[in-house]
Protein backbone atom coordinates (compact mmCIF):
# COMPACT_ATOMS: atom_id res chain seq x y z
CA UNK A 1 0.00 0.00 0.00
CA UNK A 2 1.23 3.40 -1.08
CA UNK A 3 0.32 5.82 1.26
CA UNK A 4 1.54 9.84 0.74
CA UNK A 5 1.00 12.60 3.55
CA UNK A 6 1.72 16.38 2.20
CA UNK A 7 2.13 18.81 4.61
CA UNK A 8 0.97 19.81 8.03
CA UNK A 9 2.47 19.39 11.60
CA UNK A 10 1.62 17.77 14.26
CA UNK A 11 -1.21 15.82 13.04
CA UNK A 12 0.92 15.15 10.10
CA UNK A 13 3.79 13.81 12.72
CA UNK A 14 1.03 11.30 13.99
CA UNK A 15 -0.07 10.05 11.31
CA UNK A 16 3.25 9.24 9.80
CA UNK A 17 4.47 7.43 13.30
CA UNK A 18 1.12 5.16 12.62
CA UNK A 19 1.49 4.41 9.35
CA UNK A 20 5.31 4.19 9.13
CA UNK A 21 5.29 0.60 10.44
CA UNK A 22 2.56 -0.51 8.54
CA UNK A 23 3.78 0.31 4.82
CA UNK A 24 6.57 0.28 2.87
CA UNK A 25 5.57 2.66 0.41
CA UNK A 26 5.11 6.14 2.42
CA UNK A 27 6.03 9.08 0.83
CA UNK A 28 6.06 12.47 3.17
CA UNK A 29 6.02 15.70 1.76
CA UNK A 30 6.58 18.63 3.55
CA UNK A 31 7.29 22.45 2.58
CA UNK A 32 8.85 23.51 6.12
CA UNK A 33 11.97 22.52 6.17
CA UNK A 34 12.23 23.20 9.65
CA UNK A 35 9.42 20.88 10.31
CA UNK A 36 11.02 18.29 7.81
CA UNK A 37 14.00 17.96 10.01
CA UNK A 38 11.87 17.22 12.97
CA UNK A 39 10.01 14.45 11.09
CA UNK A 40 13.15 13.49 9.81
CA UNK A 41 14.45 13.00 13.29
CA UNK A 42 11.43 11.94 15.10
CA UNK A 43 9.92 9.23 12.70
CA UNK A 44 12.99 8.18 11.10
CA UNK A 45 11.46 8.61 7.59
CA UNK A 46 12.23 10.31 4.45
CA UNK A 47 11.01 14.06 4.26
CA UNK A 48 10.42 15.30 0.50
CA UNK A 49 10.79 19.01 0.83
CA UNK A 50 8.68 21.32 -1.63
CA UNK A 51 4.82 22.41 -1.97
CA UNK A 52 2.76 19.66 -2.79
CA UNK A 53 0.36 21.59 -4.85
CA UNK A 54 3.28 22.13 -7.17
CA UNK A 55 3.32 19.05 -10.36
CA UNK A 56 7.24 18.91 -10.27
CA UNK A 57 7.22 17.94 -6.50
CA UNK A 58 4.43 15.63 -6.70
CA UNK A 59 6.46 14.73 -9.73
CA UNK A 60 9.75 14.13 -8.17
CA UNK A 61 8.71 12.42 -4.91
CA UNK A 62 7.12 9.70 -7.30
CA UNK A 63 2.96 9.78 -6.11
CA UNK A 64 2.15 8.06 -9.08
CA UNK A 65 -0.49 5.33 -8.44
CA UNK A 66 -0.78 6.05 -4.48
CA UNK A 67 -3.21 4.05 -2.58
CA UNK A 68 -4.34 6.78 -0.12
CA UNK A 69 -3.12 10.60 -0.47
CA UNK A 70 -3.53 12.96 2.41
CA UNK A 71 -3.35 16.51 2.41
CA UNK A 72 -2.73 17.87 6.13
CA UNK A 73 -1.76 21.42 4.71
CA UNK A 74 -3.17 24.82 7.40
CA UNK A 75 -4.86 25.99 4.24
CA UNK A 76 -8.20 24.41 2.78
CA UNK A 77 -7.79 25.61 -0.87
CA UNK A 78 -3.61 24.45 -0.97
CA UNK A 79 -4.82 21.09 0.27
CA UNK A 80 -7.86 21.72 -2.71
CA UNK A 81 -5.14 22.03 -4.87
CA UNK A 82 -3.01 19.45 -3.68
CA UNK A 83 -5.86 16.47 -4.07
CA UNK A 84 -7.09 17.39 -7.25
CA UNK A 85 -3.50 17.23 -8.63
CA UNK A 86 -2.89 13.99 -7.37
CA UNK A 87 -6.43 12.35 -8.30
CA UNK A 88 -6.08 14.21 -11.37
CA UNK A 89 -2.95 14.03 -12.75
CA UNK A 90 -0.97 11.38 -10.55
CA UNK A 91 -3.65 9.07 -10.36
CA UNK A 92 -3.94 8.58 -7.19
CA UNK A 93 -6.75 6.27 -5.88
CA UNK A 94 -8.33 8.07 -2.64
CA UNK A 95 -7.58 11.55 -1.32
CA UNK A 96 -8.36 12.41 1.59
CA UNK A 97 -8.40 16.13 2.39
CA UNK A 98 -8.26 17.97 6.18
CA UNK A 99 -9.97 21.50 5.96
CA UNK A 100 -10.20 24.11 8.42
CA UNK A 101 -13.70 25.60 7.64
CA UNK A 102 -16.28 23.38 8.04
CA UNK A 103 -18.37 24.80 5.38
CA UNK A 104 -15.69 23.21 3.19
CA UNK A 105 -16.30 19.64 3.44
CA UNK A 106 -19.23 19.48 1.72
CA UNK A 107 -18.16 21.72 -1.50
CA UNK A 108 -15.03 19.81 -1.76
CA UNK A 109 -16.66 16.49 -2.11
CA UNK A 110 -19.26 17.89 -4.42
CA UNK A 111 -15.63 19.43 -6.86
CA UNK A 112 -14.23 15.43 -6.44
CA UNK A 113 -12.68 15.02 -3.24
CA UNK A 114 -13.03 11.59 -2.20
CA UNK A 115 -12.91 12.07 1.75
CA UNK A 116 -12.84 15.86 3.60
CA UNK A 117 -12.21 15.60 7.10
CA UNK A 118 -12.87 19.03 9.38
CA UNK A 119 -12.64 18.41 12.89
CA UNK A 120 -15.07 21.41 13.60
CA UNK A 121 -17.59 19.69 11.33
CA UNK A 122 -17.17 16.60 13.42
CA UNK A 123 -17.24 18.15 16.47
CA UNK A 124 -20.10 19.87 15.40
CA UNK A 125 -21.79 16.09 14.16
CA UNK A 126 -21.21 15.03 17.80
CA UNK A 127 -22.75 17.64 19.45
CA UNK A 128 -26.00 17.56 17.32
CA UNK A 129 -26.00 13.99 18.13
CA UNK A 130 -25.44 14.10 21.72
CA UNK A 131 -27.99 16.80 22.12
CA UNK A 132 -30.84 15.70 19.98
CA UNK A 133 -30.49 12.67 21.57
CA UNK A 134 -29.79 13.38 25.63
CA UNK A 135 -27.44 11.80 27.63
CA UNK A 136 -28.48 8.42 27.43
CA UNK A 137 -28.31 7.86 23.64
CA UNK A 138 -25.00 7.06 21.52
CA UNK A 139 -24.79 7.28 17.86
CA UNK A 140 -22.66 5.75 15.54
CA UNK A 141 -22.46 6.08 11.62
CA UNK A 142 -21.17 3.24 9.53
CA UNK A 143 -20.99 3.19 5.86
CA UNK A 144 -20.10 6.70 4.94
CA UNK A 145 -23.20 7.90 7.20
CA UNK A 146 -25.38 5.81 4.97
CA UNK A 147 -26.55 3.59 8.32
CA UNK A 148 -26.57 4.72 11.80
CA UNK A 149 -26.88 2.66 15.11
CA UNK A 150 -28.76 4.64 17.77
CA UNK A 151 -28.07 3.08 21.27
CA UNK A 152 -31.24 4.18 23.68
CA UNK A 153 -32.51 3.20 27.49
CA UNK A 154 -35.39 2.49 28.18
CA UNK A 155 -36.93 3.96 30.80
CA UNK A 156 -40.38 2.97 32.44
CA UNK A 157 -42.39 5.86 31.51
CA UNK A 158 -42.29 5.02 27.74
CA UNK A 159 -45.09 3.75 26.20
CA UNK A 160 -43.07 1.13 24.40
CA UNK A 161 -41.98 -0.11 28.00
CA UNK A 162 -43.29 -3.66 28.63
CA UNK A 163 -44.47 -4.28 25.31
CA UNK A 164 -44.03 -6.95 23.10
CA UNK A 165 -41.99 -5.62 19.61
CA UNK A 166 -44.90 -6.90 17.61
CA UNK A 167 -47.56 -5.07 18.94
CA UNK A 168 -45.29 -1.59 19.16
CA UNK A 169 -45.75 -1.06 15.18
CA UNK A 170 -42.08 0.13 15.19
CA UNK A 171 -40.89 2.39 12.28
CA UNK A 172 -39.62 0.95 8.73
CA UNK A 173 -36.38 1.58 7.72
CA UNK A 174 -35.15 1.12 11.27
CA UNK A 175 -34.60 -2.04 13.40
CA UNK A 176 -34.17 -3.38 16.80
CA UNK A 177 -31.20 -5.04 16.14
CA UNK A 178 -30.11 -6.35 19.53
CA UNK A 179 -31.72 -5.53 22.66
CA UNK A 180 -28.64 -5.46 25.77
CA UNK A 181 -30.55 -6.51 29.22
CA UNK A 182 -27.80 -6.58 32.11
CA UNK A 183 -26.01 -9.20 32.23
CA UNK A 184 -27.27 -10.81 28.26
CA UNK A 185 -27.47 -9.21 24.72
CA UNK A 186 -30.59 -10.28 23.15
CA UNK A 187 -31.42 -10.95 19.67
CA UNK A 188 -34.71 -10.05 19.04
CA UNK A 189 -38.00 -10.81 17.94
CA UNK A 190 -41.95 -10.05 17.22
CA UNK A 191 -42.29 -11.62 20.71
CA UNK A 192 -39.74 -10.16 22.81
CA UNK A 193 -41.45 -7.30 25.26
CA UNK A 194 -39.12 -4.66 25.56
CA UNK A 195 -38.48 -4.00 29.52
CA UNK A 196 -37.70 -0.68 31.41
CA UNK A 197 -33.66 -0.26 31.47
CA UNK A 198 -33.12 -2.10 28.02
CA UNK A 199 -30.63 -0.80 25.92
CA UNK A 200 -31.65 -0.93 22.56
CA UNK A 201 -29.44 -0.50 19.38
CA UNK A 202 -31.30 0.53 16.49
CA UNK A 203 -30.14 0.32 13.77
CA UNK A 204 -31.55 3.06 10.35
CA UNK A 205 -30.98 5.03 8.26
CA UNK A 206 -29.72 8.70 9.50
CA UNK A 207 -33.22 9.88 7.70
CA UNK A 208 -35.16 7.64 10.22
CA UNK A 209 -33.16 7.90 13.36
CA UNK A 210 -35.16 11.63 14.46
CA UNK A 211 -38.21 9.51 13.90
CA UNK A 212 -37.19 6.26 15.89
CA UNK A 213 -35.42 8.01 18.34
CA UNK A 214 -39.07 10.29 18.77
CA UNK A 215 -40.61 6.56 18.56
CA UNK A 216 -39.14 5.41 21.36
CA UNK A 217 -39.22 8.21 23.89
CA UNK A 218 -43.11 8.73 23.22
CA UNK A 219 -44.56 8.74 26.86
CA UNK A 220 -47.49 7.29 28.18
CA UNK A 221 -50.24 9.58 28.98
CA UNK A 222 -51.89 9.71 32.24
CA UNK B 1 -31.73 36.66 -14.40
CA UNK B 2 -28.10 36.36 -15.15
CA UNK B 3 -26.58 39.88 -15.57
CA UNK B 4 -23.72 40.65 -13.22
CA UNK B 5 -19.99 40.57 -13.23
CA UNK B 6 -18.25 39.39 -10.54
CA UNK B 7 -14.63 40.55 -9.80
CA UNK B 8 -13.21 38.23 -7.53
CA UNK B 9 -9.70 40.07 -6.37
CA UNK B 10 -9.36 43.45 -6.38
CA UNK B 11 -5.39 43.74 -7.15
CA UNK B 12 -4.40 46.28 -10.05
CA UNK B 13 -5.94 43.47 -12.93
CA UNK B 14 -9.61 43.20 -11.14
CA UNK B 15 -9.86 46.66 -10.38
CA UNK B 16 -8.77 48.02 -13.75
CA UNK B 17 -11.64 45.17 -15.32
CA UNK B 18 -14.20 46.24 -12.87
CA UNK B 19 -13.60 49.86 -13.53
CA UNK B 20 -13.99 48.67 -17.31
CA UNK B 21 -16.69 46.88 -16.67
CA UNK B 22 -18.80 49.92 -14.93
CA UNK B 23 -17.62 52.08 -17.51
CA UNK B 24 -19.82 50.04 -19.97
CA UNK B 25 -22.43 50.24 -18.21
CA UNK B 26 -22.16 46.72 -16.79
CA UNK B 27 -23.68 45.69 -13.39
CA UNK B 28 -20.44 45.50 -11.69
CA UNK B 29 -19.39 43.26 -8.38
CA UNK B 30 -16.22 43.34 -7.09
CA UNK B 31 -14.94 40.84 -3.98
CA UNK B 32 -11.87 41.61 -2.22
CA UNK B 33 -10.99 40.60 1.74
CA UNK B 34 -8.94 43.82 2.10
CA UNK B 35 -11.42 46.32 2.56
CA UNK B 36 -8.28 48.76 1.75
CA UNK B 37 -8.05 47.52 -2.32
CA UNK B 38 -10.99 49.23 -3.39
CA UNK B 39 -8.97 52.01 -2.81
CA UNK B 40 -7.81 50.68 -6.33
CA UNK B 41 -11.19 51.60 -8.16
CA UNK B 42 -11.59 55.01 -9.61
CA UNK B 43 -13.75 57.56 -8.30
CA UNK B 44 -16.64 57.05 -11.39
CA UNK B 45 -17.04 53.08 -10.52
CA UNK B 46 -20.24 52.91 -9.81
CA UNK B 47 -20.64 49.06 -9.22
CA UNK B 48 -20.96 46.84 -5.30
CA UNK B 49 -17.87 46.35 -2.98
CA UNK B 50 -18.36 43.04 -0.93
CA UNK B 51 -15.31 42.94 1.58
CA UNK B 52 -14.91 39.61 3.06
CA UNK B 53 -13.65 35.91 1.97
CA UNK B 54 -14.99 34.88 -1.23
CA UNK B 55 -13.47 31.08 -0.22
CA UNK B 56 -16.51 30.83 2.08
CA UNK B 57 -19.66 29.99 -0.44
CA UNK B 58 -22.17 32.30 1.91
CA UNK B 59 -20.44 35.08 1.02
CA UNK B 60 -20.71 34.43 -2.44
CA UNK B 61 -24.22 33.75 -2.41
CA UNK B 62 -24.80 36.89 -0.87
CA UNK B 63 -22.65 38.47 -3.44
CA UNK B 64 -25.61 36.93 -5.66
CA UNK B 65 -23.15 34.63 -7.64
CA UNK B 66 -26.21 32.92 -9.19
CA UNK B 67 -27.33 36.06 -11.03
CA UNK B 68 -23.47 36.18 -12.65
CA UNK B 69 -23.67 36.23 -16.10
CA UNK B 70 -19.18 36.58 -15.82
CA UNK B 71 -16.79 36.00 -13.18
CA UNK B 72 -13.15 37.42 -13.28
CA UNK B 73 -10.97 35.71 -10.74
CA UNK B 74 -7.61 37.52 -9.67
CA UNK B 75 -6.71 37.00 -6.44
CA UNK B 76 -3.22 36.85 -5.23
CA UNK B 77 -3.16 33.10 -4.78
CA UNK B 78 -3.27 30.33 -7.40
CA UNK B 79 -4.93 28.17 -5.21
CA UNK B 80 -7.85 30.07 -3.92
CA UNK B 81 -8.25 31.36 -7.87
CA UNK B 82 -8.41 27.58 -8.66
CA UNK B 83 -10.79 26.51 -6.17
CA UNK B 84 -13.11 29.41 -7.14
CA UNK B 85 -12.77 28.85 -10.89
CA UNK B 86 -13.61 25.09 -10.34
CA UNK B 87 -16.91 26.50 -7.32
CA UNK B 88 -18.04 28.65 -10.28
CA UNK B 89 -18.09 26.28 -13.03
CA UNK B 90 -19.57 23.00 -11.65
CA UNK B 91 -21.90 24.64 -8.19
CA UNK B 92 -22.70 27.67 -9.54
CA UNK B 93 -22.63 26.93 -13.50
CA UNK B 94 -21.72 30.81 -14.23
CA UNK B 95 -21.22 30.72 -18.62
CA UNK B 96 -18.19 32.83 -18.66
CA UNK B 97 -15.21 32.30 -16.32
CA UNK B 98 -11.82 33.92 -16.27
CA UNK B 99 -9.40 33.23 -14.05
CA UNK B 100 -5.07 34.14 -13.89
CA UNK B 101 -2.75 31.69 -13.01
CA UNK B 102 0.81 32.69 -12.11
CA UNK B 103 1.41 29.06 -12.13
CA UNK B 104 0.72 28.29 -15.93
CA UNK B 105 1.73 23.89 -14.94
CA UNK B 106 -1.93 24.39 -12.28
CA UNK B 107 -4.11 24.96 -15.71
CA UNK B 108 -4.03 21.17 -15.67
CA UNK B 109 -6.44 21.14 -13.93
CA UNK B 110 -9.00 23.14 -16.15
CA UNK B 111 -9.11 20.78 -18.34
CA UNK B 112 -12.29 19.73 -19.40
CA UNK B 113 -14.17 22.64 -17.97
CA UNK B 114 -15.71 25.72 -19.34
CA UNK B 115 -12.92 28.03 -18.01
CA UNK B 116 -10.55 30.71 -19.58
CA UNK B 117 -7.42 31.25 -17.98
CA UNK B 118 -5.08 33.81 -18.08
CA UNK B 119 -1.31 33.24 -17.93
CA UNK B 120 1.12 36.28 -17.12
CA UNK B 121 4.32 34.40 -17.14
CA UNK B 122 3.53 33.12 -21.07
CA UNK B 123 2.13 36.56 -21.96
CA UNK B 124 5.88 38.43 -20.71
CA UNK B 125 7.36 36.00 -22.48
CA UNK B 126 5.81 36.13 -25.88
CA UNK B 127 5.46 39.72 -25.22
CA UNK B 128 9.76 39.39 -24.76
CA UNK B 129 10.23 36.77 -27.66
CA UNK B 130 8.11 39.53 -29.87
CA UNK B 131 10.18 42.20 -29.00
CA UNK B 132 13.46 40.80 -29.11
CA UNK B 133 12.68 39.54 -32.62
CA UNK B 134 11.65 43.29 -33.80
CA UNK B 135 14.97 44.12 -32.08
CA UNK B 136 17.58 41.67 -33.18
Amino acid sequence: MKIVIANGKHEADFVINMFKDQTKDLIVINSDKNFADYIVKNNKVAVFVGEPYKRFVLEDSGVRDADIFIALGEKDTDNYATCMLAKKEFNVKKCICTVTNPKNVDIFKRLGIDSVISSTYLLANSIKSASSLEDVIQTLSIEEDKIVLTEIVINPTYRIANQKIMDINFPQNATISCIYREPHVIIPNGSTIIKPKDKLVVISTPDEQEKVVKFIQTTNKK
Amino acid sequence: MRNKVIIIGCGRLGANIAALASEKGQNVLVIDRNRNAFDRLPESFSGYTVNGDATDLSLLEEAYVKTAKEVVIATGDDNVNLFLAHVASVIYEIPNIYVRLDDPERGVLLKGLKIKAIYPFELSLNKFNLMKGENI
